[in-house]
């Protein structure tokens, strides 16, 4: 049987699951006013829940709409937990820093954008370059930044080849060892991802939050 | 005027192939509005046409699918999106032999609706019109508005043509197969898409982009069970590889990719092109793949 508090962290979690921006945020600080502890609502009803939207993308129950809609409304009950956190001198633990972008010559941002609001639902602190990225700043950020991975987006294929510049610089760098790379968008496939030796290739956004978990732990991210 | 159904009945409609692809080829720098180069460039937009009529295209596309006033905002173009789009249809009909004919394409925005994103449907009404008024008015024959993942969107711009002009317009989207079947990123089943498309009258609609041949068949069959409108197919030549040379190339030749045709001839489809990694050189090979169909086709 429920208890009236856990009625606050499942109204949250299917506020998340069906992408209701407007409620997710005073369902959050209704979860606070109840007595849970920030971090606790963020693992058993922020994490849940967008785990769950991930896995009805990936089912083909949700498309785009309910996918972007989940992780804005993640967003939104986020901005109030972490804020609560802070003022209690509490931090999130970072799931990894990421500097992501498209390449240079690519405007096309619909992908990264995305796969930028998932990684950051899933805990993850995202440093967005946004789009026509040059090479050399993905390299010089992610140094500048400390950050764990590089993920580089790409739309056409004649722009896809700067995946490939980047992890060339990161080579002459001496970098490669220390950043891991993913990458992806539509004309990339798992097969190219190995052919410039990048560390890991997701095809949708939700896949690429789990290529960047196992890139954290040390694992391989391709899907083979 | 085109009469589409008359050109299909016991035929093919050979489309061309892929134009963005083409233009990298001739020298169209990366980050470059490929629109730019039918000022820029004419002789080089013309000579890719050409190449595909040569191969036996019936149709080309006019090279003017990012012409939207949306997606030349990015190269700070939208002023130009009259002029851009007049001279493309110019181009191709300057190559143009006679019994062939010129498609004005038309892409989508690469941006997305509200509540997902921040237009509005008025918004790209606005942004389609002066494309479709400049297509019409350097003499188009017919309109495809293509690549389409967003009905919504899809409507915009076929509201924008049917309010230019009285030339026939055909609409294609572009599917991925999930697990639940056929479906656009947005959601839209093929289903849901001959609906609204039989509901305007849309002279002939169908699936491009994202799949390859083979990944078409199923799909046109789904489609040709729900409408005897004219099917068009236009998959991708498989899937983007990297070359010895360090450069990109779709992995499926024109040998393979032509060898999908009879199914998709069997399947229902009548007007049959290429996209994304096709060349001269598959319309070629689709061509002759047809004429050794031609009386079998019903």
């Amino acid at each position: 049987m429920k208890t009236e508090t856990d009625i606050h962290l499942h109204s949250l979690s299917q506020a998340i699951i069906q992408g209701l921006v407007e409620e997710a945020g005073p369902l959050a600080e209704k979860a606070l006013a109840a007595g849970f502890q920030p971090l606790q609502v963020i693992e058993k009803a922020c994490l849940p829940a967008i785990e769950e939207v991930g896995r009805l993308w990936e089912c083909g129950d949700y498309f785009l709409p309910e996918l972007i809609a989940g992780a804005e409304a993640m967003k939104a009950a986020m901005a109030v937990l972490q804020t609560a956190m802070k003022s209690s001198g509490q931090s999130l633990k970072s799931a990894g820093r990421v500097v992501i972008g498209t390449v240079e010559g690519d405007i096309h941002d619909i992908g990264k954008n995305l796969v930028a609001s998932m990684l950051r639902a899933a805990g993850f602190e995202v440093i967005d370059l946004g789009a026509d990225v040059k090479v050399e700043r993905f390299v010089e950020t992610a140094v500048e930044e400390k950050a764990d991975l590089i993920a580089l987006s790409a739309l056409l294929t004649t722009t896809m080849l700067n995946q490939k510049k980047v992890m060339e610089l990161l080579a002459s760098r001496g970098l490669r060892e220390r950043l891991k790379v993913m990458v992806g968008g539509a004309p990339v496939t798992e097969k190219f991802a190995r052919e410039i030796g990048a560390d890991g290739y997701g095809e949708s956004a939700v896949q690429a939050v789990a290529v960047a978990r196992a890139l954290m732990a040390g694992g391989g991210g391709n899907h083979d | 005027m085109i009469d589409i159904r008359s050109l299909t009945g016991k035929k093919i409609f050979l489309l061309d192939g892929a134009i963005g692809t083409e233009l990298f080829r001739a020298g169209l720098p990366s980050g470059h509005c490929p629109e730019a180069w039918n000022l820029e460039e004419p002789e080089k937009v013309a000579a890719i046409h050409r190449s595909y009529f040569e191969a036996g295209s019936r149709a080309v596309l006019t090279n003017s699918f990012g012409g939207n006033a949306v997606k030349l905002f990015r190269y700070e173009l939208q002023d130009k999106a009259y002029e851009l789009n007049f001279q493309a249809a110019r181009i191709a009909r300057s190559v143009c032999p006679p019994g062939c004919f010129v498609g004005g394409s038309i892409g989508p925005s690469g941006k997305f609706l509200q509540p997902v994103g921040e237009l509005t449907e008025d918004r790209l009404y606005e942004a389609f019109r002066p494309q479709a008024e400049g297509l019409a008015a350097g003499g188009v024959d017919f309109f495809l508005i293509e690549t389409q993942y967003d009905l919504r969107e899809a409507l915009a711009a076929l509201r924008a043509v049917r309010d230019t002009t009285p030339l026939p317009v055909w609409v294609t989207m572009t599917f991925s197969l999930t697990k639940r079947g056929y479906f656009t990123i947005m959601g839209v089943s093929p289903e849901v898409f001959i609906r609204a498309m039989e509901e305007k009258a849309v002279e002939a609609f169908g699936a491009n982009c994202t799949l390859n041949p083979a990944g078409m068949v199923e799909l046109i069959k789904q489609m040709c069970r729900l409408t005897s409108t004219p099917l068009i197919v236009q998959p991708n030549a498989g899937q983007p590889r990297l070359g010895e040379d360090g450069s990109a190339y779709y992995d499926q030749g024109p040998e393979e990719f032509a060898r999908y045709v009879p199914e998709l001839i069997q399947a229902g489809a009548r007007i049959i092109g290429g996209c994304c990694g096709t060349t001269p050189e598959h319309i070629k090979k689709i061509a002759e793949k047809i004429s050794l169909l031609s009386d079998k086709i019903d």
